[in-house]
């Protein structure tokens, strides 16, 4: 019950993260469109600038959550991988509130504000005079910063869940790293081959 | 407690917390709203009305709309792209046949093929796996030494995140001011140089000692040289004009890095295509890597300049130059030390935690001791080398002994890495003596 409402945070997190992932396919084909237009017809596009740097913030920003869901933000866990999984969550729930919470928090809020002068004038670029909208750039940050306070939540549950069982609870996954995939074969592979 | 003192707890709580094994990206921002909050702090005044909330929402944004950082979710696509599009196998197999005569020639072949590979991709993990999967048994099995074998796949894997066009350049300049454009004409000629002396001395080893790795038995060589060039043309050379005409397109001025970047991950896209390896499952794998790895540079970047904004606004920077010039040093002893606390950085955290969190903390010392920004970045660059190869924290080494048979020691694989971490250090120290090897590139482009 409680491990279905955690999957469903990942999942969440995942679906917005994949969604905003495919930016880098357009951004991949929309700038190769524009240096194809420049160079081969002499006639660059007025909005390929824009473009490039809307799509890259859109995705990284709105894949904090995702990341976050897969662990993938880095951390200096060298002493932290040796703990006990009881002690890891211990200290990780503590570090949560003073650590994750203030400042994810204020970005919602901080950004919301920010977002919202920007809507109040409809906020264009000042790079090309085709006045590209760049309010809704804006408006990611407090929902970056809402689906983060989201996931901490799982994250924070899993602690407890943790401390309480002696060992993490499943999380979703999808991709893995290509050396992660197939440093967890050979292992299964030799594991299979040692035993009698 | 004065501002430049609550700079420095703030350096220090800040050091505690990475050791704890926090995520950096979110400690940084929540310190600097903290610390931020009461620096700004203004008696009256509404909460959300504290100056700090403006300057996060400011600075997310700057990196949100930063026209260098574009570049790497490009670049990362472009690697994840190449990783999967079946290529290793054939370049390493046509490469180990065109170099059969050479001593040691599958090392060599082994090392061209990382460097290559890795160039391309600039992901150290699944360059060290790959190969440690498709060239490192076969070295074993024809009797090459384990120690050689090893720290030619570490060494050559870890060459990915130097020779541009790498995406840590693209992250020092994004820190630094300095142009990207010219950071990777400065960093060719030291990236061959330290790939050129990794191979020259594989060659010396087993010129030296051909016990090291035994001729191959000639019926597994002996391939037409017509052949030869076939193989080389499928494999060898697709790879090598899509890195150049990136990299050329960058250094002739005909295309921003990012530009570049998306020429490249196109072309990957089609390599992929030619050799039947694009597939829907495989795309959809790599567009949902690199979102997860762009954020964690990104959003490292996010909480990072909200940190260091604060700490300078506390004075913390002031500090630490009055603290560093009291300390009487020339350029040679300041180069030195700085270099050696990032070495020793190096041992705990991975290069982008170094350059976007401790190099900024050098960055405004350079111009007291006449150090270029640029320069400095070849040397960081060289030695981050280090930090995938010395222990405890030596990640390509752990790659490599993940997926080694079972009697390959992991102290086998470090003193394998530690000759080619003795090739950084000549390296750097070459650098220092003839800077020219730095600027010759740079001035040969873009005048003085």
């Amino acid at each position: 019950m409680l491990q279905n409402f955690l999957l469903m945070i990942d999942r969440f997190s995942m679906a917005v993260g994949h969604a905003f992932a495919w930016c880098i396919l357009i951004l991949t084909l929309g700038t190769s469109y524009e240096v194809f237009m420049r160079y081969v017809l002499n006639n660059p596009t007025s909005w390929a600038f824009d473009m490039s740097y809307i799509l890259y913030g859109g995705l990284f920003i709105m894949s904090g959550a995702y990341a976050l869901s897969r662990n993938a933000h880095v951390r200096g866990d060298v002493l932290f991988r040796l703990l006990r999984p009881r002690v890891q969550a211990g200290i990780e729930l503590v570090l949560y509130f003073i650590f994750f919470y203030p400042g994810v928090t204020a970005l919602i809020i901080a950004g919301y504000g920010y977002a919202h002068d920007s809507f109040g004038y409809r906020e264009v670029s000042v790079n090309s005079p085709v006045g590209v909208p760049i309010w809704q750039l804006k408006a990611l940050i407090p929902l970056a910063g809402l689906m983060l306070f989201i996931q901490g939540i799982a994250q924070v549950i899993r602690c407890v869940l943790c401390i309480r069982d002696g060992y993490w609870p499943r999380q979703l996954h999808d991709v893995e790293e290509l050396e992660s995939v197939l440093q967890h074969e050979h292992e299964k592979h030799s594991a299979a081959a040692g035993a009698p | 407690m004065s501002n430049p003192q609550l700079a420095l707890v703030m350096l220090g709580a800040f050091i505690f917390i990475i050791l704890l094994g926090f995520p950096i990206a979110f400690t940084l921002m929540a310190m600097g709203v903290m610390f931020g909050f009461y620096a700004y702090f203004v008696p009256d005044q509404a909460f959300f009305d504290n100056r700090v909330f403006y300057l996060l929402s400011q600075n997310t944004f700057s990196i949100m709309n930063n026209d260098v950082l574009t570049a790497v979710p490009l670049f990362l696509f472009m690697g994840y792209m190449i990783e999967r599009s079946n290529i290793l196998d054939r370049l390493f197999y046509s490469l180990q046949v065109a170099l059969r005569a050479i001593p040691g020639s599958m090392a060599v072949a082994a090392l061209i093929t990382c460097a290559l590979f890795a160039t391309a991709t600039g992901i150290v993990g699944a360059v060290v796996t790959l190969m440690g999967l498709l060239a490192f048994p076969a070295m074993l099995k024809a009797g090459y030494d384990q120690k050689l074998s090893s720290g030619v796949i570490c060494a050559g894997g870890t060459l990915g995140i130097l020779i541009p066009p790498s995406i840590m350049l693209i992250v020092y300049g994004a820190t630094s001011a300095v142009s990207v454009v010219k950071l990777y004409a400065a960093a060719i000629v030291p990236g061959f140089l330290l790939a050129g002396l990794y191979v020259v001395y594989v060659i010396t080893r087993v010129a030296i000692n051909p016990k090291l790795a035994p001729k191959l038995p000639k019926e597994e060589t002996d391939v037409p040289w017509l052949k030869v060039v076939v193989l080389l043309l499928q494999a060898f050379f697709p790879l090598a004009v899509l890195i150049m005409s990136v990299l050329g397109a960058i250094l002739f001025g005909l295309a921003t890095p990012s530009e570049a970047a998306a020429i490249g991950a196109l072309g990957a896209m089609v390599l992929a295509i030619a050799y039947r390896a694009f597939t829907w499952g495989r795309l959809k794998e790599a567009v949902f890597l690199t979102a997860r790895t762009s954020a964690m540079v990104c959003w490292l970047f996010v909480g990072s300049w909200t940190f260091s904004s604060i700490f300078s606004y506390l004075g913390g920077e002031g500090l630490i130059k009055d603290f560093v010039l009291s300390m009487n040093l020339n350029t040679l002893t300041f180069l030195l030390l700085s270099q050696l606390i990032i070495f020793l950085l190096g041992w705990p955290l991975e290069w982008s935690e170094i350059i976007i969190i401790f190099v900024p903390i050098f960055l405004p010392l350079l111009s007291h001791f006449n150090v270029d920004p640029m320069f400095f970045g070849v040397l960081v660059a060289l030695n981050l080398q280090t930090s995938f190869l010395t222990p405890p924290m030596a990640m390509s080494a752990y790659y490599l002994k993940g997926i080694a048979p079972q009697f390959v020691l992991l102290w086998t694989i470090f003193k394998g890495c530690f000759p080619f971490l003795g090739m950084v250090f000549v390296t750097m120290f070459l650098v220092y003596v003839f800077p020219q090897l730095v600027y010759w590139l740079p001035n040969v482009f873009y005048g003085n």
